[in-house]
């Protein structure tokens, strides 16, 4: 019985250890890694809508808001979570390089999360980066992500840890779209 | 006859008639054709008064019409346009598809910038401070239902279906009311524009038919003026050539009793034997050949004129040498010039040309000019016959000119114009007691005018007339012909 029980604890303790240290790996700069495998990346940056007074947010902050830990911008707003389609390679580089989770992981998180109660909406999900520019613009509390290729004056980029994307040191970047 | 026609001339010589009827008679002496011109001139202006008449009030219309078309049309326009913007955003509360939701709240908003832009130009567009008032109200109000309908899209956006209801029907529903207000009063306001417009181009219609009518009703009396001119000129013309051939019979009937008498006085002489000798016989006949010439020159001039008249007498042109012709002449009128006591004076410059005429036709032309010189040149019996070349003009080759030259009573500048007018006689030749028909010098105008030539006449009252024969210089191909035919030329000298 002990045995059983012993190896189905190893078996539990394998298909869980190793996705955190997938996601731990991610810490890593994106950008490190792709150069390491010679391939090109675009920056990454997260937008908000032009009335949001945020423009600055912390990595820490960014994962609570993403998680949907943070439910509301500092005036009062609601904050609305904008993503692409989980097939999109930037979706699956804000969820390893900001919430540290792989797809399912995000989504167990946050059925969990709407079921208990801790998460109030779920994300809005865009097929496109023009259906996201134009959902951030017509909501005040949105905020999601793009490549820096795909921005224009209707909304605004947020530093990340005082970093802009063409800052040096700037986290989130992803394959460029020649590189996919 | 001649009365009853001077009594009608001198009864009408009072008032504005007889300065009408001098204006006439002079337009008649250049045909009704001028009369014609000033009529289809006075009508062309007239047409064209009324074709640009039409096309103003055309284009007025066209105008007023475009102007109301358009009008219609950006109101439709902009009434469309603001459903669109509302429709686009309750459409987005029908489905919870982001991707769905944000294209219509792009609808929503591209409605909306066309109705701003539509409301610009009507604002821009706007006369009269009620439709700026108005413009202002709509621009407010459709700001103001924007503000609501951007909060309306954020809470569908956001997924927050019953908020965004409640807010539609809390803020949004009256302030599109408001608008839906303001635009119905645009479509007032510019119904009552239209129908001004269209009270104004109803008035501008009416206008240009009066202007029709009376411009056809100045046509008519125009023309009725015209035709009454052209008749009365016609009748006026008539009235004088009666006149002038009822002088011409009385003249030529003085003409012919004055040879007449003095042949009958002789006839009766000698059947009486009053006349009795071998001289004195001679001295009959030669009275008697006289007056019978006279007489028979008179009917020669006569037929002549009526030949000429009616186109019968065709000259037959051919080169004549100068020379001949002056000697021929000067042979000619030998007996007159002689028996008037005159004296001819002959000048021919050497070498000139062959001249294009005909012989008969040159003869008689001068004939007439140098039996007027005769007639006219009072105590002063000198008459020169000059011939000579000279250039036609600046620009053309030369002629032969042939003058007569007579230091007699000459001619007054006012009459200068009147003296180749057939059965034309000066008043002062008249009063003078000097006897013609007043077909010489017209005579000779047709003539050389035959023969392709013209007479000229330079006179100076008191001091002398100058009457000259213009002809043309034969050239190479007429000298041609007259090789082939050249005796018969000859001999018709």
């Amino acid at each position: 019985m002990l045995r059983r029980l012993t190896a189905i604890l190893i078996i539990v303790a394998l298909a869980v250890w190793p996705q955190p240290e997938a996601a731990g790996s991610s810490a890593r700069s994106s950008s490190a890694a792709a150069a390491e495998q010679g391939t090109a990346t675009v920056p990454l940056v997260i937008v908000v809508n032009r009335s949001n007074p945020v423009n600055e947010l912390s990595q820490a902050e960014l994962r609570k808001i993403f998680l949907g830990s943070r439910s509301h911008w500092a005036n009062g707003r609601r904050i609305t979570l904008v993503m692409r389609d989980p097939s999109d390679l930037e979706r699956k580089t804000i969820l390893r390089d900001v919430c540290g989770m792989n797809e399912d992981q995000f989504k167990n998180h946050f059925l969990h999360g709407l079921f208990t109660g801790e998460i109030l909406v779920s994300p809005k999900i865009l097929s496109t980066p023009a259906g996201v520019r134009k959902f951030i613009f017509n909501v005040p509390g949105a905020i999601g992500y793009l490549r820096i290729s795909d921005l224009d004056d209707s909304i605004k980029v947020v530093r990340i840890d005082e970093l802009l994307p063409e800052d040096k040191g700037y986290k989130l970047h992803v394959l460029s779209q020649a590189g996919n | 006859m001649t009365r009853q026609l001077k009594f009608a001339f001198n009864r009408r010589q009072r008032g504005l008639v007889p300065f009408l009827d001098r204006v006439l008679t002079a337009a008649s002496r250049h045909n009704a054709a001028f009369l014609l011109f000033l009529v289809c001139c006075g009508v062309a202006v007239i047409g064209a008064f009324v074709i640009r008449d039409l096309q103003a009030a055309n284009a007025e219309a066209l105008r007023t019409y475009s102007s109301i078309a358009r009008g219609l049309q950006q109101i439709g326009e902009l009434q469309y346009e603001a459903q669109e913007t509302r429709r686009a955003t309750l459409y987005a509360l029908t489905t919870s598809d982001s991707n769905l939701q944000v294209e219509y709240a792009d609808q929503s908003r591209n409605a909306d910038q066309l109705v701003k832009d539509g409301i610009a130009e009507y604002g821009s567009h706007a006369k009269r401070h009620e439709e700026t008032e108005l413009a202002d109200c709509l621009s407010r109000d459709w700001t103001s239902y924007l503000g609501v309908r951007d909060e309306v899209l954020s809470s569908i956006l956001e997924g927050s279906t019953k908020e965004a209801v409640s807010l539609d029907l809390s803020g949004g529903v009256p302030a599109f009311e408001r608008v839906r207000k303001d635009l119905n009063e645009v479509k007032r306001l510019y119904g009552e524009d239209a129908g001004r417009s269209q009270a104004n181009l109803v008035v501008s219609a009416r206008r240009s038919s009066w202007k029709l009518v009376a411009i056809h009703s100045f046509t008519l009396l125009l023309s009725g003026a015209a035709i009454w001119a052209i008749q009365r000129s016609r009748m006026l013309s008539a009235i004088q050539l009666a006149k002038l051939q009822m002088e011409f019979v009385a003249s030529v009937s003085h003409e012919l009793r004055t040879p007449l008498a003095v042949l009958n006085s002789a006839a009766d002489n000698i059947a009486d034997g009053l006349v009795v000798g071998k001289s004195a016989m001679k001295k009959y006949g030669t009275i008697l050949q006289h007056q019978s010439r006279s007489m028979g020159h008179l009917v020669d001039e006569i037929l002549l004129f009526a030949s000429t008249e009616d186109g019968t007498n065709k000259y037959v042109l051919q080169p004549l040498e100068v020379t001949r012709i002056v000697d021929s002449i000067v042979l000619e009128t030998a007996g007159l010039v002689a028996g008037a006591g005159f004296v001819l004076d002959r000048q021919i410059e050497p070498d000139l040309p062959l001249v294009l005429g005909d012989a008969s036709g040159t003869s008689q032309c001068l004939h007439n000019l140098i039996s007027n010189a005769v007639k006219y040149s009072l105590d002063h019996r000198r008459i020169a016959l000059r011939a000579f070349s000279a250039p036609v003009d600046y620009w053309s080759g030369r002629e032969v000119r042939i003058s007569v030259i007579d230091r007699g009573i000459g001619i007054d500048s006012s009459e200068i114009e009147h003296i180749f007018d057939p059965f034309y006689r000066s008043p002062r030749v008249n009063a003078a007691q000097i006897h013609g028909t007043g077909l010489g010098l017209s005579l000779a105008k047709r003539i050389a005018e035959s023969m392709g030539g013209r007479v000229s006449v330079s006179s100076e009252l008191s001091v002398g007339s100058t009457f000259t024969l213009h002809l043309q210089i034969a050239k190479g191909d007429q000298m041609q012909m007259v090789a082939t035919s050249g005796l018969s030329a000859s001999s018709s000298l």
